[in-house]
């Protein structure tokens, strides 16, 4: 069996491995078509391409940086609209965070998920997720409403979840200092949805252990690399996490550039061999692809200096929403609001409900496609 | 309002819920329609606050395995939302299934019918498994059939990614009458095999029109199978008396397959004999399968839109996979009925069912 497995499993690194052909093009984010339908393709695409992750979770390094800042202008906004409203006056001198430093926050939080990894010893699989989830999950929201520090148990505690590592919600938050369990589940259902519920991640050191294997089966000509040449690859990709790569390029590419850092030759006689097969990706680009990864992660891969954040989150208590933070006024008003606008929903629908009831019962049935008062789901109060 | 509810909220408003279709374990199932254009969807609302540990596992595979496939033969997910702590997934609307339809004795199978549902079923299957997804639930009743006849496989509750050598997986997987032996004897290291021999079972019960290997306990399960296929020689499965729940069963002497499907073809009995291989790494891949003689013989698969289909229960009674319970409700041949029962696992609402179905009879009093 295990014979199998392995022939299995090796392929699936295969295919991670053919995405290295595909280039950023900015085009085809938008021309990519959703069907994936193998009857009508004609030409057969990666299967990178079809996943959730290829089709919306990628960009341009610009357009990465205006979905940051125009996140971080409406959120100013609003809270300093919700300031307003509580007090005249109260936010002129409140002083916000822009839209880079509350992404040295973030970088913070995504370098401490390995840490706790460490304490559970959950799998390369599980970290590398809970990250992709963390920086994802800043794309949707601001450090001004969620705090990074507890969107990162939640994005972890998920991670286990939806890689097959699950464990019980009372042994993950028992290890973790001054956290209950509802201090995680709360903000579980916020993280899926702003992860629009695509849980699927494709990781560059999956792309590694393929590129890794392929070099010891070079046909007649095995490249024989020492196990420390891998284990120092993996921590650059390790390194790339705190960066802004998994946006840009495809995990494959990713992975050679971390081999690339440290074994040059053999990445690229190993992108030589993919690249020959194809026509549409020159040597020349892939290597300046590889390049620009390159000092991507030596540039930006650094964990931000403690003193800086510090000053950051010192900033972050007097800036963030009100609205999120229990007991304040804003918070209070939200909520009622809220029940308001629940009440008059049910108070509609009984009506709704009491208005099918009077009608004509003999009449009622016939049209199979109207509401029948029998089957009106009472415990439905939310459409 | 946050730019992730608004974006949530627009989501909501694209899909309109009309009457609740059946109540299974941990969902509720409505049927629907696209707000725009009238399309007709089921919307599987997953209560997600009664679970201990946050959102539920079979929840969150279904949801990350359908996000990802799109196929002709693979159920749709079309959208997904919340709406307060429930999770609503907003699935393509399919009349039936392939269990209805085996149970119908009023419908007659042609060999080229049922060549038709196996190539569809393998084509999604191939489809699952070369995005390195194992399904682990192939039965019957988890082929949904769309009313233009297409068959899509459903249900991903079970499903997972191909585990790396040397890692563990679960062997308490797949409906029993549908597990393979590997499974049965406690195997943790499996592969994409176990699904085939799920197809394997799932084609003899199309040409049975019962379940081939109905056992009544895991134990039985495996004396049903020998009995059915012999007991495995060494030779013909090597080191499976080492597995770790191995135990004996007794020996049984290897009957023709030809003896129980006398109708069969012998391309079929090739096939099906290629599925229910014991050794796992022997036995058929769904790619390999769609290559097989079979489907390239006479008589010719028929189109989908020509297969047989359940008449009645198209009208309303179940758009989804998660009312198994109500499968048996008409026109089940005497003996199936009652052995069906015991297996059935999930839940449904007895009350809706016969309701559905006279208002459907009295409608076509009316006409």
């Amino acid at each position: 069996m295990e014979e199998r497995t392995l022939k299995v499993a090796t392929s699936s690194y295969a295919c991670l491995i053919l995405a290295i052909l595909y280039v950023f093009d900015p085009d085809m984010a938008t021309s990519t078509s959703d069907d994936g339908n193998e009857s009508v393709a004609t030409v057969k695409k990666p299967l990178y391409e079809s996943s959730t992750q290829f089709r919306n979770w990628r960009c341009s390094p610009e357009k990465l940086a205006h979905i940051r800042h125009s996140l971080n202008e409406a959120a100013v906004s609003a809270i300093r609209n919700t300031f307003e409203a509580a007090e005249p006056g109260s936010s002129a001198n409140v002083s916000f965070l822009d839209a880079d430093e509350e992404l040295l926050l973030v970088k913070l939080y995504v370098s401490k998920i390995p840490q706790l990894c460490a304490l559970f010893r959950f799998p390369e699989e599980v970290e590398a997720t809970a990250i992709t989830y963390l920086k994802r999950f800043y794309l949707r929201n601001t450090v001004m409403d969620w705090h990074p520090k507890s969107v990162m148990l939640t994005a972890l505690f998920l991670a286990t979840k939806t890689t097959n590592n699950p464990i019980s919600i009372e042994a993950y938050a028992s290890h973790i200092p001054k956290t209950a369990p509802s201090d995680v589940l709360d903000l579980e259902f916020l993280v899926a949805q702003s992860l629009g519920f695509e849980f699927a991640v494709w990781h560059a050191h999956r792309a590694l252990w393929g590129i890794w294997l392929d070099l010891q089966n070079f046909p007649g000509d095995p490249i024989r690399l020492p196990m420390s040449a891998y284990d120092a690859a993996l921590g650059h990709i390790r390194t790339s996490r705190l960066t802004d790569t998994e946006f840009i390029y495809a995990p494959s590419q990713i992975a050679l550039a971390a081999l690339s850092l440290v074994a040059p030759d053999a990445a690229t006689k190993w992108a030589d061999t993919k690249v020959s097969a194809d026509t549409d990706t020159s040597a020349v680009s892939l290597s300046s692809m590889v390049e620009s990864i390159k000092s991507l992660i030596l540039s930006s891969g650094k964990i931000p200096d403690v003193e800086s954040v510090r000053e950051v989150d010192r900033r972050l208590r007097i800036c963030k929403n009100p609205e999120k933070v229990p007991g304040t006024k804003a918070y209070l008003a939200k909520r009622a609001e809220e029940e308001r606008l629940a009440e008059e929903k049910r108070a509609k629908k009984v009506e709704e409900v009491q208005k099918a009831m009077g009608a004509d019962p003999f009449g009622e049935e016939i049209k199979n496609d109207a509401p029948r008062p029998g089957l009106v789901d009472y415990d439905d109060d939310d459409d | 309002m946050d730019v992730v509810e608004k974006a949530n909220l627009d989501r909501q408003k694209r899909w309109i819920k009309d009457s609740k279709a059946g109540e299974g374990t941990y969902a509720v199932v409505y049927r629907g329609h696209e707000a725009a254009t009238g399309k007709r969807v089921a919307i599987k609302k997953i209560k997600v606050g009664q679970f201990k540990d946050g959102l539920d596992m079979s929840a969150i595979r279904e949801v990350k395995y359908l996000r990802e496939l799109k196929h002709q033969n693979v159920i749709e997910l079309l959208d997904v939302f919340s709406s307060k702590m429930n999770l609503n997934l907003v699935l393509e609307f399919l009349d039936s299934d392939l269990e209805m339809i085996i149970k119908d004795r009023s419908l007659v199978f042609l060999p080229a019918d049922i060549k038709s549902w196996m190539a569809m079923t393998f084509r999604g299957l191939e489809f699952c498994h070369r995005n390195h997804i194992l399904h682990r639930d192939l039965k019957p009743n988890n082929l949904l059939i769309a009313s233009d006849g297409q068959l899509k496989i459903a249900d991903f509750g079970l499903a997972r990614d191909f585990a790396d050598p040397g890692f563990k997986m679960t062997n308490q997987v797949i409906t029993r009458w549908y597990r393979p032996p590997e499974l049965l004897f406690g195997s943790r290291y499996y592969s994409s095999a176990v699904d085939i021999w799920s197809v394997g079972c799932i084609f003899a019960e199309l040409m049975l029109r019962t379940p081939y290997l109905p056992g009544e306990s895991d134990m039985d399960q495996l004396k049903v199978t020998f009995r059915a296929l012999g007991t495995p020689t060494e030779e013909e499965w090597p080191g499976y008396m080492k597995l770790p729940d191995y135990v004996t069963v007794g020996q049984f002497p290897k009957p023709s397959l030809r003896d129980l499907f006398t109708a069969a073809s012998a391309d079929a009995l090739n096939l099906l004999n290629k599925c229910l291989t014991y050794e796992p790494r022997r036995r058929i891949s769904a790619r390999e399968a769609l290559y097989h003689s079979y489907f390239f013989g006479l008589p010719y698969p028929t189109h989908p839109s020509k297969l047989p289909k359940c008449a009645k229960q198209v009208a309303a009674s179940r758009p989804l996979e998660d009312l198994n319970g109500n499968v048996e409700k008409d026109a089940t041949g005497p003996g199936v009925h009652a052995k069906n029962n015991r297996l059935k696992r999930k839940l449904s609402s007895p009350v809706d069912e016969p309701k559905g179905r006279s208002i459907a009879r009295r409608l076509d009093f009316t006409k």
